[in-house]
């Protein structure tokens, strides 16, 4: 092992305060947009899902945008202490213990998303109790649950000083199982045989780059959030890594949707779908477009590599939020995208009545209100934890980070 | 009491009248009293044979109809649009090749090896021993991945509150529901309800596996196609002249 | 043997109480057979305690198996224990407040499901009884 507990030694982590008037009023905002999830859960499982934009060729709508946003976020988001357990750098050994919590906390926020949309959420304890392990959603049950098992582990590792030895074993294990969560994930999408729009394992690693790429700019965003609303310093040792690594993982996103596309207008029988994400006229076409390839993309990396907005910390962070929209975008596109074209029914036959048609969705207040709720409780989550337990260094200033560091 | 008639004259009336009703509408109704006892069994496979070219518009419209009324679905209050049920739609096809125009019946098409219920997280989703495909509604959670899963878009998703079920077909806000081959009567040695409205050779149900049966020689017989043979789920529901 | 002093105690309420135990009440069917001096369910016991049990074994049974018989079956639960409005000669809803399978539910607070799916009323011309 490289490190001993002396490289710990010279890190000090420290809760934030947590007592300003900025402080209560996060808190209250959040407090709020999670009383209208609330709110708005109630209303849609107190009426049924009339009241919304799904319906049965939609059967996915908003909620599991947010959902499955968040969840792939949130594997994305151990990456950092999966970096440092892992390659053993030390540079990102400081920034682990943030890893572990906003994973936890984005998984959490994704899970309670997914559950309120159930057409029968009081009967979670079915889907705890009762799997088929022939279904991947059975499995990722699972995953979630041991995935807030390892990371909690993990994190208590990393906290306690005398276990700190076993924190990499640990963090590896965590790493795996991230991976295959996310593998699962994607599964989700690419076993549906049914539907060519999905059907490719190739969903399987674009989810697993797609984690790492939004996990990424969330973690960011807090980080540089903390550290500037806590006044701790924040150097450009560590900010720059992360600006590198976000720069990498926005381009092999990009990477894989050019490979799942220009796949899917090679193979004859999915030609309709490509011609649905290419032709002009459907809003998924826009979206992906505007949305997901030059705003949550091009955008973003050219914040990231471009000279002129290299220095700044706000571009970093601008290019971390149009990443995270973008990427809400991207889970849009392919979530209710993907649903949006009529199955192929009959591979030799033109259905002339009875069932086709491109579906417009639109999405209602209620559904979106839950899924920002599911942001929101991450965020709250995040925010009381690092009030009351030491996640943050006092100092991530470049002497800290690196002890090597010359100006 | 609030009842003048004396219980043990009630049964002796209506069972003389009904006694009476069975004898004139003679075989048919008589066997309708056997109840399944015993838990159902892979011996037969239960399957259906639609044949296109006997069918007429009207045929398919009366089948709906008669789910319809059968089970109880279609006149929910609010749902709209894509959001109604549909346990069996009428569609209009036209061969790509030859040009052909048919018109069919698609609904649940009750797979040998059904993407739903592999898929389904509680095994709700399931298929019974006589291969009939059927949602558990007292397991399922209503996530809807089974809808995903189907390559016939046969599943609805119930969107609003039901009241005044049909008594032998509970639904209820939130769970998700399909063509149950009218299980509830088959087990009782009927018809499903769209077979007996159609009445003809047009749609013929059956045991799959018994030599005997008019489904097992008439597939014999003639040719006939599974819808999206190519994923090999071999369903018991079956098209002829398409 | 407590089943008397109960009948006993229902009794004297369907006096005391007119109205009121309309409602309350064992539903009409069970009541002309208690009436008629039979019994449906061997031990009353047996069926207080082991009716979920019993219940959700039976929709199991049904549900995955086919097997349809009479016993524990929850249509007959309805047939037997619904009561009719004399006024409308409509049925209450069982599980309605005051009705057979609401009134024990509400004193130990467990709410039930089943009747979001499941006929609340015995259907038109239903004769199940057995
Ligand atoms: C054939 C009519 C009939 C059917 C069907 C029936 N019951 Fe009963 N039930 C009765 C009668 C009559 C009594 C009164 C006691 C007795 O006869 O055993 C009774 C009593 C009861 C009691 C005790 C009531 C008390 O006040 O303590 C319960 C609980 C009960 N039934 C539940 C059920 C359930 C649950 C079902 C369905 C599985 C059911 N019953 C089906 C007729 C019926
Ligand atoms: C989401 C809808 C739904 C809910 C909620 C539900 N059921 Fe059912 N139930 C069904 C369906 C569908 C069947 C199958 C009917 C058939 O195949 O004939 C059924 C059948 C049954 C049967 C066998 C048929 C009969 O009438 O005896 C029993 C017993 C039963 N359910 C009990 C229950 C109980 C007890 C509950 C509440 C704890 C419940 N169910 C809640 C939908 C539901
Ligand atoms: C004599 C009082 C009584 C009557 C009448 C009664 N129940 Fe119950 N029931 C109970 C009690 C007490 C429980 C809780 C038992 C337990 O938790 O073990 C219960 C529990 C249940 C449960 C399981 C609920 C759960 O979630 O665990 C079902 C289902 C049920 N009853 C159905 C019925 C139906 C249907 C009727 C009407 C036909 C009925 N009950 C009438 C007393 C009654």
């Amino acid at each position: 092992m490289a490190f001993d507990s002396g490289d710990f030694m010279n890190i000090r982590y420290q809760q934030i305060q947590g007592n300003s008037l900025g402080f209560y009023t996060l808190i209250a905002g959040l407090g709020v947009f999670i009383l209208a999830a609330l709110g708005a859960f109630y209303y849609m499982e107190y009426q049924g899902h009339w009241v919304t934009g799904m319906n049965n060729r939609i059967v996915w709508g908003m909620p599991h945008v947010f959902a499955l946003f968040l969840i792939v976020a949130a594997s994305g988001a151990l990456n950092v202490a999966s970096i440092a357990s892992i390659f053993n750098k030390k540079i990102y050994q400081s920034l682990s213990r943030l890893s572990g919590l906003v994973a936890l906390a984005l998984l959490a926020g994704g899970l309670m998303v997914l559950v309120l949309d159930l057409g029968r959420p009081d009967r979670l304890i079915v889907a705890m109790t009762k799997y088929n392990f022939k279904s991947i959603f059975a499995w990722n049950i699972i995953l979630y649950n041991g995935f807030f098992v390892i990371v909690g582990v993990y994190l208590w590792m990393m906290f306690e000083r005398r276990m700190n030895k076993f924190s990499t074993k640990v963090g590896l294990i965590a790493f795996s199982w991230r991976l295959i969560l996310t593998t699962g994930t994607g599964s989700i999408f690419g076993l549906l045989v049914a539907r060519h729009t999905y059907d490719a394992m190739i969903m399987a690693p674009q989810f697993i780059v797609m984690s790492f790429s939004f996990g990424l700019a969330f973690y960011l965003l807090i980080l540089m959030a903390s550290y500037k609303w806590t006044n701790r310093e924040l150097g450009d040792v560590i900010i720059n890594r992360l600006r590198s690594l976000l720069g990498v993982f926005v381009a092999a996103v990009l990477y894989f949707v050019a490979v799942f596309h220009i796949g899917n207008i090679y193979l004859a029988e999915n030609n309709n779908v490509a011609t649905l994400l290419f032709s002009t006229d459907s809003i998924y076409t826009n979206l992906f477009w505007y949305g997901q390839i030059i705003l949550g993309s091009i955008v973003p990396l050219a914040l990231i590599y471009h000279p002129v907005f290299k220095q700044s910390n706000s571009m970093l962070g601008l290019a971390s939020v149009l990443v995270i929209v973008g990427g809400l975008v991207q889970m849009y596109v392919l979530i209710i995208g993907g649903q949006a074209y009529p199955l192929e029914i009959f591979l030799d036959k033109e259905i002339l009545e009875g069932y086709g048609g491109v579906i417009v969705y639109t999405p209602s207040l209620a559904e979106t209100t839950l899924g920002v709720g599911g942001v929101a409780l991450a965020l709250i989550a995040i925010v009381f934890l690092l009030k009351f337990l030491p996640f943050l260094p006092e100092s991530l200033s470049n002497k800290v980070a690196d002890p090597h560091y010359k100006r | 009491m609030h009842n003048k008639l004396n219980r043990r004259d009630f049964i002796k009336t209506t069972s003389i009248t009904s006694l009476s009703v069975a004898t004139i509408a003679s075989g048919i109704t008589l066997t309708t009293f056997a109840q399944r006892k015993n838990p159902v069994t892979n011996a037969k496979r239960w399957g259906m044979l639609v044949d296109t070219n006997k069918l007429t518009e009207t045929d398919i419209d009366s089948m709906v109809d008669a789910c319809q009324k059968e089970q109880g679905w279609g006149g929910e209050k609010y749902s709209i649009g894509n959001q109604k049920p549909t346990w069996i739609r009428k569609l209009k096809v036209k061969d790509k090749a030859t040009g052909k125009i048919s018109n069919l019946p698609l609904m649940c098409q009750h797979c040998e090896h059904p993407p739903c219920v592999d898929v389904c997280p509680t095994n709700a989703s399931m298929r019974r021993e006589d291969g009939i495909v059927l949602v558990d509604k007292h397991l399922c959670i209503g996530c809807r991945y089974c809808m995903m899963a189907c390559p016939y878009d046969a599943r609805s998703f119930v969107h609003e509150n039901l009241t005044e079920q049909k008594e032998h077909m509970p639904r209820g806000k939130g769970t998700v529901e399909s063509c149950t081959l009218c299980v509830h009567k088959v087990d009782n040695g009927e018809q499903p309800a769209c077979v007996v409205r159609v009445n003809s050779e047009a749609v013929i149900f059956g045991d799959l596996y018994d030599p005997n049966s008019k489904i097992n020689q008439t597939l014999k017989k003639i040719q006939s196609t599974q819808i999206r043979a190519d994923l090999n789920l071999n369903t018991g529901v079956r098209y002829s002249g398409i | 043997m407590y089943h008397w002093p109960i009948i006993f105690l229902n009794l004297l309420l369907a006096t005391t109480l007119a109205y009121a135990t309309e409602q309350t009440s064992l539903g009409d069917e069970a009541r002309m057979i208690q009436a008629s001096g039979k019994k449906h369910h061997g031990s009353e016991s047996l069926i207080r305690k082991m009716h979920p049990e019993f219940l959700l074994h039976k929709r199991d049974r049904t549900s995955r198996e086919g097997v349809r018989t009479k016993k524990h079956s929850l249509k007959n639960c309805v047939y037997c224990h619904a009561n009719k409005d004399k006024k409308t000669n409509q049925y209450y809803s069982v599980n309605k407040s005051g009705q057979f399978c609401s009134v024990c539910h509400q004193k130990v607070s467990v709410s039930i499901d089943c009747f979001a799916c499941h006929r609340n009323t015995p259907s038109k011309g239903a004769n199940n009884a057995q």
